[in-house]
C-alpha cells in the first residue's frame, strides 16, 4: 500500500457540547478514492467540516494527519497550502468579490505560504483560461461576483475549477452531487474525475450511490451516527442501495 | 437656572465668546451667551454633545501667519485642477479654464441658520472664494484644504467656499481636508448651488490628522432638471461632524447622497442629512455606509422632509453598518416627515459583523483572516465607489479605503 494523504484517527469532534463524530478511524492512501456515504444526520458534513477546520468544530480527540503531518491545529488557510481543499455542499456567495480576483487571491495566498513566486496577471489568467476550457466553464461566469447568480450546476462547476487551478494533494467533496441534475451531475464528475491522479487523493462524501457511478471509488466507507460503521469495494455502494442504511444501522447497535 | 448665564461654559466656550467679541458680528455671540455649546439635550447633537466633546478653542488662524512647515495634501489626483487653501485661504490661484470664474466676497457664505457651527462660520469668516461654472468641465476641481500650525500650535480654523452651476453646467468638485498632527479646530462651509439642468458630482473627503475637529457645514441648493452626486468620505479627525441641509427647489432634480465612514480608535463621526423636497416630482437615494473598529463611534442621522405641495417625491434611505470589533458603536437615526400622501418615502438600516461562514470558504481556499476580511470589507464600500466615473478620482478613493484596511490589519482589538 501507497503511503496515506489522508489519515484520520479515532477522531471525536463536538458541536456546542454536543457530540457528532464518537471516534472516525479512516485512512486515504495517495492516489486513492475513497467514499464516505451515510444518511442525512449522521455526521459526514461535520466530518469534512472539522477536516477543513472550521470554527466551532471542537475536537475532542484524536487527530488528522495529511501527509503524515497533524493538522488539527492550523488555520483553515494553513490546511489549504498544506494541500487541502474542501468542496462546499453550498458554496458562499460574495457580492462584491469578483470571481477573478478571488481566484488570484487564492491561488498566490496559498503559494506566498509555500514560499513559492506569486503569478503574474498573464500566468494567472492563462491559468484560468485553460482551467476553464478543461472543465467548460462559461467565461462570463468568471466575470461575476464569487458564486453570485450562479445556479446549482455553476456552483459546483465553479468548484471543480477552483479545485483544479489550487491543485491540491487532498480533496474533500461535501455532497458535490446535490442540488445538480443528471446532466449537470455529468459535467461535474467529468471535472472531478479530471483531477485524479497517483499523487492526489479524493474523498467523495455523498448519500447517493448514483455520484459514485461516475465518480468511481476505490473504496466505500458507511457512515452512521458519528462513526464509520462498515468498509469495503465500490460493491457496498450498490448494497447500500438496495438495503438501506437501516441495514448498517444494526451493524453499529 | 443653569444656562441662562456664561457662569458653567467650559473653557471652549469662554474661547469662542472672547475669539466672537472681536468679531463685530452679534448673532453667535448671543446665541453660545444663550444656549452655551449644544448639549445632548438638543435632538440635533444628540449624539454629538459638543459642550461635552469639545473641550479646547485654539488660536484664530486669520491673521496669523501659517506654519511654514509644509503639510501634504490628503489625496493627489493625477490632471485635476488643484487649489490649495491653507488655513482656509488661497495666496495664489492658478490659471483657471474660461468656464471657471473666480471671484472673491466679503463674510461667509452660509446662510443664516439657527445652528451654532453655522453661526460660529458666519461670524468669523471675513471672506470666501466663489467659483461659478458654465458649460462642461471635464477637469475636476480639487479644493485642497489644510489645517497648518500656528507658532507651533494648534489654530482655529474658519473657511467656506461658494460653489455654483449655471444653468446646464456639469462639474466634478472633489474637496479634500488634511492637516498637520495638532489638535486643532476647523470650521468649514460649503454652499453649493446647482442650477437648473446642471449636473454636479460633488466629493469631500477628510483625512486630517486624529487629533484634531473638523466641523463641516454643506448646503446645496438644488434647480429643476438637475443631478446631484454627493459622496463624504470620513477617515480622519478625531471629532468630526458633517452636516448635510440639502434642499430641492425644481421639479425633475435627481440627488443621490452617499456617505462612508472609516472610523476607529475613539474617534467620534458624526453625519447629519437634512434633505427637504420643497416641490413635486423630485427624488432622493441615501446610501451611507459605516466601517467601524474599536472604540470609534460613527453616527448618522438623516432626515427627509417632504412639503404638502411635494407630491410623487421618491426618497430612498439606506444606512449600512459593519462592526469589526465589540467596542464600536454605529448610531443610525432616520427621521421621516411626510406632509404630501402622494409619495414614495422608505428607510432602513442594517448593521452587523463579517460574517463568519463566508471567512470561512474565503479562508478554506488559502486566504488568510486578515486578508479575507479586507476582501471583504472591500466588497461592502465597493458599491459607494463604483459610481465614481473619473478614474484619476476612483483610484484615489479606492486608495483611502485601501490605507485604512492595511491600518486595520494589525490593530483590531
Amino acid at each position: 500500500m501507497s503511503n496515506a494523504m489522508l489519515e484520520i484517527i479515532d477522531l471525536k469532534v463536538e458541536i456546542d457540547g454536543k457530540k457528532i463524530l464518537k471516534g472516525v478511524n479512516l485512512v486515504v492512501p495517495q492516489g486513492e478514492v475513497h467514499a464516505i456515504m451515510g444518511r442525512n444526520g449522521s455526521g459526514k458534513s461535520t466530518l469534512s467540516y472539522a477536516i477543513a477546520g472550521r470554527a466551532g468544530y471542537e475536537i475532542t480527540g484524536g487527530d488528522v494527519l495529511l501527509d503524515g503531518k497533524s493538522i488539527i491545529d492550523m488555520e483553515p488557510d494553513e490546511r489549504a497550502a498544506a494541500g487541502l481543499f474542501l468542496a462546499f455542499q453550498y458554496p458562499i456567495e460574495i457580492p462584491g468579490v469578483s470571481t477573478m480576483t478571488f481566484l488570484k487571491s487564492a491561488m498566490n495566498a496559498q503559494r506566498k505560504a509555500r514560499d513559492e513566486k506569486e503569478l503574474t496577471t498573464p500566468e494567472f489568467m492563462k491559468a484560468v483560461r485553460d482551467a476553464a476550457d478543461d472543465l467548460s466553464v462559461d467565461k462570463t461566469m468568471l466575470k461575476r461576483a464569487l458564486n453570485v447568480g450562479f445556479s446549482g450546476g455553476e456552483k459546483k462547476r465553479a468548484e471543480v475549477l477552483q479545485m483544479a487551478l489550487l491543485s491540491p494533494k487532498m480533496c474533500v467533496l461535501d455532497e458535490t452531487d446535490s442540488g445538480l441534475d443528471i446532466d449537470a451531475l455529468k459535467v461535474v464528475s467529468e471535472g472531478v474525475n479530471k483531477m485524479r491522479s497517483p499523487k492526489r487523493s479524493l474523498l467523495v462524501i455523498t448519500h447517493y450511490q448514483r455520484l459514485l457511478d461516475y465518480i468511481v471509488p476505490d473504496q466505500v466507507h458507511v457512515f452512521s451516527d458519528g462513526q464509520i460503521v462498515e468498509s469495503g469495494g465500490k460493491e457496498l455502494a450498490l448494497m447500500l442501495e438496495s438495503k438501506g442504511y437501516a441495514a448498517f444501522d444494526n451493524t453499529a447497535a | 437656572m443653569n444656562k441662562v448665564s456664561g457662569n458653567n461654559f467650559g473653557s471652549a466656550e469662554q474661547e469662542l465668546v472672547k475669539q466672537l467679541q472681536g468679531s463685530g458680528d452679534e448673532l453667535a455671540l448671543n446665541m453660545l451667551k444663550k444656549h452655551g455649546l449644544p448639549t445632548r439635550r438638543l435632538e440635533a447633537y444628540h449624539y454629538t454633545d459638543l459642550k461635552l466633546l469639545l473641550s479646547k478653542v485654539p488660536q484664530l488662524a486669520e491673521k496669523n501667519q501659517a506654519s511654514s512647515k509644509k503639510i501634504d495634501a490628503a489625496i493627489d489626483i493625477p490632471g485635476a485642477l488643484q487649489i490649495v487653501l491653507e488655513n482656509g485661504s488661497a495666496p495664489e490661484l492658478p490659471a483657471l479654464p474660461n468656464n471657471i470664474a473666480v471671484s472673491k466676497n466679503s463674510g461667509s457664505s452660509l446662510k443664516e441658520r439657527d445652528d451654532i457651527i453655522v453661526a460660529l462660520n458666519r461670524s468669523l469668516v471675513t471672506k470666501s472664494l466663489h467659483f461659478k461654472f458654465s458649460g462642461t468641465t471635464d477637469q475636476v476641481l480639487h479644493l485642497d484644504w489644510r489645517n497648518s500650525a500656528i507658532n507651533d500650535s494648534a489654530a482655529h480654523v474658519l473657511a467656506s467656499v461658494s460653489l455654483e452651476l449655471e444653468p446646464g453646467a456639469t462639474a466634478t468638485i472633489i474637496e479634500t481636508f488634511s492637516g498637520s498632527n495638532h489638535e486643532h479646530l476647523a470650521n468649514f462651509g460649503s454652499a453649493i448651488i446647482i442650477g437648473n439642468g446642471a449636473s454636479l458630482t460633488h466629493i469631500v473627503v477628510d483625512l486630517t490628522s486624529k487629533k484634531s475637529t473638523r466641523l463641516h457645514t454643506i448646503e446645496y441648493e438644488i434647480g429643476a432638471n438637475t443631478k446631484l452626486h454627493n459622496l463624504l468620505i470620513n477617515s480622519g479627525s478625531k471629532l468630526s461632524r458633517t452636516q448635510v441641509f440639502s434642499n430641492f427647489l425644481g421639479e425633475g432634480a435627481v440627488g443621490e447622497y452617499s456617505g462612508l465612514n472609516l472610523v476607529g480608535d475613539g474617534q467620534h463621526c458624526d453625519i447629519t442629512l437634512d434633505t427637504i423636497h420643497a416641490v413635486p416630482n423630485t427624488i432622493s437615494n441615501q446610501k451611507f455606509k459605516v466601517v467601524a473598529k474599536n472604540s470609534a463611534k460613527a453616527i448618522f442621522q438623516g432626515r427627509i422632509s417632504v412639503k404638502p405641495i411635494a407630491q410623487k417625491t421618491d426618497a430612498k434611505m439606506m444606512v449600512q453598518g459593519l462592526m469589526l470589533s465589540e467596542g464600536a458603536q454605529i448610531l443610525n437615526k432616520p427621521e421621516l416627515e411626510i406632509f404630501a400622501d402622494d409619495v414614495q418615502c422608505g428607510h432602513g438600516s442594517t448593521c452587523g459583523e463579517l460574517d463568519e461562514d463566508t471567512l470561512f470558504y474565503l479562508m478554506s481556499r488559502g486566504i488568510a483572516r486578515e486578508d479575507a476580511s479586507s476582501m471583504l470589507i472591500r466588497a461592502f464600500v465597493q458599491e459607494l465607489l463604483d459610481p465614481i466615473s473619473d478614474e484619476g478620482v476612483n483610484k484615489a478613493l479606492s486608495d483611502i479605503v485601501e490605507k485604512w484596511l492595511e491600518n486595520t490589519q494589525d490593530s483590531v482589538v
